[in-house]
């Protein structure tokens, strides 16, 4: 899976990649390359589907909340 | 007015922080002085919003988050950096477990000595980071306004949770000019609401169920949807139950209302949800706790899942229908939706509910010595209906749960998802500070409490009339109670034979107390406790072989209870 989103906060980075560690998956790759002040930030993750899939609930909600919080 | 102005154009960073905690509606914080956040006890000298002064910085945010479970407002800590900061790590944590809206404000060192290991220097934020919805090292004096009003926001929800603001100390000692350019109102932001197509379906559903049972978490009261849930449940009369942390939510004299579900929950509750056909899940999150083995959990159910946090869906049990939104404003357009339908009744499947219940399981016997179960159910009987119970977590926690039938979701305070010894006593204490007079009582078991009895102090010093009820069973009980049922009888390091006098720890503190051995004493003591009008402990001396019954061994399926001899 490869999730890209952009963040103001680049630390979301470094929890996305604790998380996925936590629900036993890998990444491969992952970079964060800000502009205008925001990161772009692109991760290939890999991982038991069922893993994965909650995954990707976390790093939307991240990426949400991200949004709202810094309009 | 000028003088007023004048003091706002020379207001520090620390006097800023203060003015934007009270300007949130927050009249009362709680903390412990050190190096770093010094400035901001300055300024709190004299200021209008209350600080209590705890003897832990642990006590602090537990301490806030017993407020704000209580009163539903934030609650806010203070702790200086390092040691200070990182005694705040398991409050925090158990406010992000249990959706409780809390400030957390931890001082740290000088901005020219960050990443230098200066004394008391701790990467509060890093170590965070897992723990909070948000949180931010301000770094700049005109920064700290912005950052205080989004934590609240972000604090209070959607979902509730924790926010942390680490302040530099000389952050705090800048003068900030004032504000001249307008604050954008952060709190205009709308709530998702559920799609209409999801209410239609739950509604169908509904109409074509015919074991349906209703399961309520956290969610209702951190919506403040407990009344229109209980409209809810007039409308569609089945049989419901609760999460440990829904508990008050549900009218606790509907007759169908079935207790507390889960490991330790009513029998009728399990037996309900395993036999249901159709779940409606509102505000709770599917705890391990409550559904066992998820392939296990409600097999032939259809699931309807409503809940403000779109990344519960699924997390755990798979969801037919997903109602994502505002749960007080689901719950409305869902009554509406029911309203001029065909609703079965479910009586026949009520009944058959009802018939699987019965009393709690109980010990054999116990031979004349005091029972816990007995001394909760009891208190139980004799507190007024508005009382706030908080307990601390192990077995009195679970006897509590199965037995407190709280009026209101803001009566029951308890660490659930984190389960944190040493939480009960603190949370008391945030909760008496809860503008209203209602009575507060602590649960507390002999393990917890002594994690937790430097904050007899606190009692004493504000002359709180917080009631202790400490079941000590000289043991840590629930531990016990698994090393026996679960790990041969092999008792390691649960015995706390060697207990102080609890007694005379209080009336250390200047609190009285009292001690109970027997069954006999117990109605009087219990009414001497209510009666006193301020602090009192009451030692409850019990047997230490009483286990939680029922019991669902880890690993088995709801409906797999083990049960006591009656």
């Amino acid at each position: 899976m490869i999730a890209a989103f952009n963040v103001r906060d680049g630390r979301i980075l470094a929890r996305l990649i604790h998380l996925a560690h936590r629900f036993g998956c890998v990444y491969t790759r992952a970079e964060a390359l800000q502009r205008d002040g925001s990161f772009r930030v692109r991760i290939h993750l890999d991982g038991p589907s069922e893993a994965l899939a909650r995954l990707r609930m976390q790093i939307d909600k991240l990426a949400r909340e991200d949004k709202e919080n810094n309009p | 007015m000028i003088a007023e102005r004048a003091e706002r154009a020379q207001r520090t960073g620390a006097r800023v922080v203060l003015d934007a905690i009270w300007a949130e509606g927050v009249e009362v914080i709680f903390g412990y002085p050190g190096g770093a956040i010094m400035p901001l006890y300055d300024a709190l000298f004299g200021h209008r919003l209350r600080h209590v002064l705890v003897r832990h910085e642990a006590a602090a945010v537990f301490a806030a988050g017993g407020y704000a479970r209580a009163s539903g407002k934030v609650g806010v800590c203070v702790a200086t950096s390092g040691p200070g900061a990182t005694n705040f790590v398991t409050g925090i944590l158990d406010a992000m477990m249990d959706s409780i809206p809390l400030v957390a404000i931890t001082g740290q060192v000088s901005t020219a000595l960050m990443g230098t290991d200066g004394f008391q220097e701790a990467d509060i934020t890093a170590i965070t980071h897992a723990i909070t919805k948000r949180n931010l090292v301000v770094r700049n004096a005109r920064e700290l306004l912005p950052a205080l009003r989004t934590a609240f926001r972000l604090a209070r929800g959607p979902r509730p949770g924790p926010v942390l603001l680490d302040l530099p100390t000389d952050v705090l000692k800048t003068i900030v000019p004032e504000h001249s350019a307008p604050i954008r109102s952060l709190d205009s932001r709308t709530l998702p609401r559920a799609s209409p197509a999801a209410v239609t379906a739950t509604v169908e559903l509904i109409r074509s169920a015919r074991q349906p049972v209703a399961i309520i978490g956290g969610g209702v009261r951190a919506a403040d949807a407990s009344a229109v849930y209980r409209r809810f449940c007039e409308r569609v009369r089945l049989p419901h139950t609760a999460t440990i942390n829904g508990l008050g939510a549900a009218d606790p004299q509907d007759e169908h209302f079935l207790g507390m579900l889960g490991m330790h929950g009513w029998k009728a509750a399990n037996l309900a949800v395993a036999q249901a056909d159709l779940i409606l899940a509102f505000g709770m999150r599917f705890d391990d706790r409550v559904t066992g083995p998820p392939n296990r959990f409600a097999p032939g159910a259809q699931i309807v899942h409503a809940d403000i946090d779109s990344s519960e869906f699924g997390k755990i049990v798979r969801a037919d229908v997903c109602l994502h939104g505002d749960l007080r404003e689901t719950l409305r357009e869902l009554v509406a939706a029911l309203d001029g339908q065909r609703i079965p009744t479910f009586d026949d499947w009520c009944e058959r509910v009802r018939a699987l219940g019965g009393p709690l399981p109980r010990d054999r016997s116990q031979s004349g010595r005091l029972s816990a179960t007995d001394a909760i159910g009891e208190l139980f009987e004799r507190l007024a209906p508005d009382a706030i119970v908080a307990t601390d977590v192990g077995q009195h926690q679970m006897w509590a749960a199965q037995r407190a039938r709280p009026a209101h979701p803001r009566n029951f305070l308890t660490s659930a998802g984190l389960g944190t010894m040493g939480f009960g006593l603190p949370a008391a204490i945030g909760a008496a500070f809860v503008p209203g007079g209602r009575p507060v009582v602590a649960i507390v078991g002999d393990g917890g409490f002594q994690m937790s009895l430097a904050e007899l102090a606190t009692i004493r010093r504000y002359d709180l009339p917080v009631k202790i009820v400490l079941i000590d069973n000289r043991n840590l009980g629930m531990v016990r109670q698994w090393q026996q049922l679960f790990y041969d009888a092999r008792y390691s390091a649960t015995n706390l034979s060697d207990n102080p006098e609890f007694c005379e720890i209080a009336h250390a503190y200047g609190i009285r107390a009292e001690s109970v051995g027997v069954p006999e004493d117990l109605a009087g003591a219990l009414k001497r406790l209510i009666a006193h009008p301020s602090a009192m402990l009451l030692h409850c001396a019990c047997y230490p072989e009483e286990n939680v019954w029922p019991i669902v061994p880890a690993g088995q399926a709801m409906h797999e209870m083990m049960e006591a001899e009656r």
